[in-house]
């Protein structure tokens, strides 16, 4: 096998790993899927993923290919349709070269649910299941509505600010605004719960999940990384929540 | 008649998530089935019992077994209907009021959470491990 065509399989695997690990799959995941194409190619490769770089390997060459990707949101469709792909090409469906076109197809198209449909998605997570016979259904409907102005600052936020992290405080800082506001004109019967639970879409409680699962897979490396992540975005929607109440606070004391 | 509302409220909390992370549209239905029957069952769990692990390990437990059932069903990667459906479980709320506490300066409170939110996720993660080892065993069984 030419050193060429080698490169290009190790490139082309680098596409697959970093839309997988971009995209919110397990690094577990993203090595299994190299390791099954390797084997359809009939090439030994070697790939360690973690949430910072991923290195592709042949046993046969000494080159190593490395990714450095660039971990946002959730996006599992992408996470899908890769799957399904590499499927195929295990199964000798597709042939390499388009299992390299439908992959770059796949980079390059934007998979998504519309805006009216995420924005009630976010609705429908910000009224929690654990709050239902603890707050009023009153407060749940104005979580449901504050809930998606927070998700809408989370991405704005995400969007247009220079540094990570202040999406998350955009986030927290609307909903902690709009809950103490309406607590203290009165139409809402606890900020505290409406907090709660409009922040649902915004915690990271999936990825530290995730994150302790990684590390008992032993893919400790990674699992901290998503972990501290995980504690970084928690503690910027606290700072953000706490400079909104204390903004409430402050204009009513100067009225 | 509690448990139906918890069913109904996770069943549209779990879609909803789904939506945000955008899983697949034939995955949905199954992520919300799952992640509703992992509620009810750490519903009756938390009844019956005031410890902190059994109610999200059982929880995880059952979204374990049936959200591999559903991903063979769909042909999905399981982390399709896991991420979804741990939404209404998941330590999310707990770990930002620790964060919030460490902010304010209440140590003894943000610690407390802080422990709490790696007791519950690790509870599930255990739940998840034990369900698909079991569920490899059985689906080798059964095939």
């Amino acid at each position: 096998m030419s050193r060429e065509y080698l490169n290009h399989i190790m490139y082309v695997c680098g596409m697959m790993a970093r839309i997988l690990l971009e995209s919110g799959a397990e690094t577990t995941r993203v090595e299994s899927t190299i390791d099954y194409v390797g084997k359809a190619i009939g090439v030994d490769l070697n790939c360690h993923a973690t949430m910072t770089a991923i290195f592709i390997s042949t046993a046969s060459e000494s080159n190593t290919y490395l990714v450095k990707p660039n971990v946002s949101a959730f996006n599992l469709q992408k996470v899908d349709d890769i799957n399904t792909v590499s499927r195929r090409f295990f199964a000798h469906e597709i042939s390499f070269m388009q299992l390299e076109q439908q992959v770059q197809a796949i980079d390059h198209k934007v998979i998504d649910f519309t805006w009216p449909q995420k924005i009630f998605g976010a609705g429908l997570v910000s009224v929690a299941p654990m709050l239902l016979f603890k707050a009023t259904w009153g407060d749940l409907t104005l979580a449901f509505f504050i809930g998606i102005l927070g998700y809408l600052a989370l991405k704005w936020g995400d969007k247009h600010a220079v540094a990570p992290y202040l999406g998350a405080i955009a986030g927290g800082l609307v909903i902690s605004l709009l809950a103490t506001l309406l607590q203290q004109m009165g139409i809402a019967n606890s900020a505290a719960n409406i907090i709660i639970s409009a922040l649902m879409p915004l915690v990271p409680g999936v990825p530290f999940t995730n994150s302790l699962r990684e590390i008992i897979d032993r893919d400790i490396i990674s699992g901290l990384v998503r972990g501290i992540d995980a504690v970084m975005i928690a503690g910027s929607i606290g700072i953000g929540a706490i400079l909104g109440s204390f903004m409430v606070h402050f204009l009513i004391g100067v009225l | 008649m509690t448990i139906l509302t918890g069913f109904i409220f996770s069943f549209l909390s779990t879609v909803g998530f789904g939506i945000i992370t955008n899983v697949p549209r034939r995955v949905l239905l199954y992520a919300g089935m799952t992640g509703a029957f992992g509620w009810t069952i750490y519903l009756l769990a938390e009844a019956m019992t005031n410890n902190l692990i059994l109610p999200n390990f059982l929880a995880a437990l059952t979204i374990g077994l049936l959200g591999n059932l559903a991903a063979i069903k769909v042909k999905a990667p399981v982390n399709m209907i896991y991420v979804p459906s741990l939404v209404s479980l998941v330590p999310g709320v707990i770990i930002y009021a620790s964060l919030k506490e460490f902010t304010l300066g209440n140590y003894v409170h943000a610690g407390q959470n802080l422990i709490k939110t790696l007791v519950i996720a690790l509870a599930i993660d255990i739940g998840f491990a034990i369900a698909e080892s079991l569920f490899k065993r059985i689906y080798q069984f059964v095939k």
